[in-house]
């Protein structure tokens, strides 16, 4: 109890996250002697201000988009194994970025960026279509995200089976989540943030909501409007992240179900406790993957997911 | 005043009810009765501004209630489901909580109905226990609180006693009936002799479009319970 009291405050998720930012860019394969730090022309100022830094500021975006965007679909499709690859856009953005890759055309963060979120609207936009007659139908959005996903593994693999052994490396990579590549996007933040503070007038009403779509209508809650805005919030969201990093995994699955563990299940203090901890958890992770096998950086994606299968099921057993 | 005017639904393509006149007036307690099927949870539905009428309206004190905005409509109805879906586990006070949604309480206010809400139905040792490991009539409690605590002039209740020891069933519906004092109160309810004693009006709906409405103790008349429990329907 005195535990869940501390945990649902915000400012000591961003303590956690604080200091875990000050350990993430002092350790890696050359530690920063202190003294060099804000010295220019020294290596150590580059590591830390022009490559740690930005990478560690990517992660905690990317973790705080992908595990709010978990939240908001778990809560859409009343399924607990739902995460925000459901919409199909990981697949979207994957296959996308993918064939520019194999196509060699450009390699700039910039472009690979808008290729893959064009290519996650898009497929966005088909499962919506699919799932809303007059309003959103949430158990359709299962059904046509998972089959969606199906066409855009397949159309996936069709491409890796074609790629010489050069492009088959970068596009592992891809697939499996690499936050090196990308600057942190200004966009990004703009887009978090305004998610979060429409979702928090909004509270009480996605209460109502994860007790049913007819518990909250009978209650007073514009239910279609609702699920409208949470769909497209967890398309845009997950679109951004999954452009900026490739689809890393478990985050948008498990955070959310760890977060409501600790803190219940009131969104008052779940919205702004699950996206710090999906930030918290992924710079932990990123960290992880940069210096386990340092100077080797692993695919993120990998750590992610070796620590969030064991958790996750571990926690299943009381979910 | 609730008004039913004409009300007809089809429901995958099986016509559930047609032509649907009925009011509802404050000062009623009002029990609905027919077999399974007749169209009672689709008529509460209906007259609740949860489900569309293909042909009809819904009138709540002269404003179709498909117009309302949904927080205004909540104000006025309050509405409870037959069989709630399992959810999240909140607790019993968090649940009872949600029925202030619609009204712009402060939280002292808010606080304060909620805590009132639990003592008067009598649940406030289960205040902090999740809804999830509640019994079934432990449940039915917390959802008929939720609904009183929206504090609303109409309560369309689907099948309150479900789930319910006697003693609670007796406490409620004396309850009811004096809630219908000033607001209206509408039930389907399966215990005739429920509705006989404690119901001051009865709407029937007898199959093959044959609906009856009035004070129940002229309506509660031989010939129409016989019609009422035709086993040949």
């Amino acid at each position: 109890m005195q535990i869940r009291q501390l945990l649902i405050k915000p400012w000591v998720w961003w303590l956690l996250l604080l200091l875990t930012l000050l350990i993430s860019v002092s350790v890696g394969s050359v530690s920063p002697p202190i003294d060099q730090l804000f010295n220019p022309d020294s290596i150590t100022y580059s590591i830390v201000w022009q490559l740690r830094l930005p990478r560690a500021f990517n992660a905690m975006l990317v973790g705080g988009s992908l595990a709010l965007a978990g939240l908001l679909i778990q809560n859409l499709v009343k399924n607990p194994l739902a995460d925000p690859y459901l919409l199909g856009v990981s697949g979207g953005a994957a296959s996308f970025q993918l064939l520019v890759i194999m196509l060699g055309l450009s390699l700039s963060a910039e472009v690979l960026f808008l290729v893959g979120f064009a290519g996650s609207l898009l497929a966005t936009l088909v499962v919506l279509k699919l799932s809303y007659h007059g309003r959103i139908k949430p158990n359709k959005v299962t059904l046509n995200g998972v089959v969606m996903a199906f066409g855009f593994a397949a159309i996936i693999s069709f491409m890796l089976s074609l790629a010489d052994g050069q492009q088959i490396r970068s596009m592992m990579f891809w697939l499996m989540g690499d936050l090196s590549f990308a600057q942190p996007s200004w966009l990004m933040v703009l887009l978090l943030a305004l998610c979060y503070f429409l979702l928090r007038r909004q509270h009480t009403a996605l209460d109502l909501l994860a007790r049913g779509e007819l518990f909250a209508r009978k209650s007073g809650v514009h239910a279609e409007r609702l699920n409208l805005m949470v769909f497209i919030m967890t398309a845009l969201l997950t679109s951004m992240a999954v452009a900026q990093a490739g689809t890393i995994g478990f985050v948008g699955l498990i955070i959310p179900h760890i977060v409501r563990l600790l803190v219940g299940y009131q969104h008052r203090h779940l919205l702004s406790v699950t996206m710090l901890a999906g930030a918290l958890f992924l710079l932990v992770a990123d960290t992880l993957a940069r210096t386990v096998l340092s100077p080797i950086q692993l695919p993120v994606g990998i750590f992610t997911a070796l620590v969030g299968v064991p958790v996750f099921l571990m926690l299943s057993r009381k979910i | 005043m609730l008004l039913a005017d004409q009300v007809s639904v089809t429901l995958d393509n099986r016509p559930v009810l047609k032509r649907l006149d009925c009011q509802f007036q404050a000062g009623e307690f009002w029990g609905i009765i027919g077999q399974n099927g007749a169209g009672k949870s689709t008529l509460l539905q209906c007259l609740a501004g949860l489900l569309d009428p293909d042909v009809g309206q819904v009138l709540v004190d002269d404003e179709n209630i498909h117009q309302l905005d949904p927080l205004s409509r909540a104000q006025k109805v309050a509405y409870l489901m037959q069989e709630q879906e399992p959810s999240l586990a909140f607790t019993v006070y968090q649940a009872v909580e949600m029925g202030r949604y619609p009204w712009p309480d402060n939280p002292d206010n808010r606080q304060r109905i909620t805590e009132q809400t639990l003592r008067d139905c009598r649940i406030e040792a289960l205040q902090n226990r999740s809804i999830l490991q509640l019994s079934g009539g432990e449940r039915r409690k917390v959802e008929i609180a939720t609904c009183l605590a929206q504090n609303s002039d109409y309560l369309l209740l689907d099948e309150p006693f479900n789930h319910l020891d006697v003693v609670y069933q007796r406490f409620l519906v004396k309850k009811l009936q004096t809630l219908s004092h000033d607001k209206t109160v509408v039930m389907v309810c399966h215990d005739i002799d429920v509705v006989a004693k404690y119901c001051s009006h009865v709407l029937m709906l007898l199959g093959d479009d044959c609906y009856l409405s009035g004070d129940s103790a002229t309506m509660l008349n031989k010939a129409n319970l016989e019609e009422l429990f035709d086993e040949s329907q």
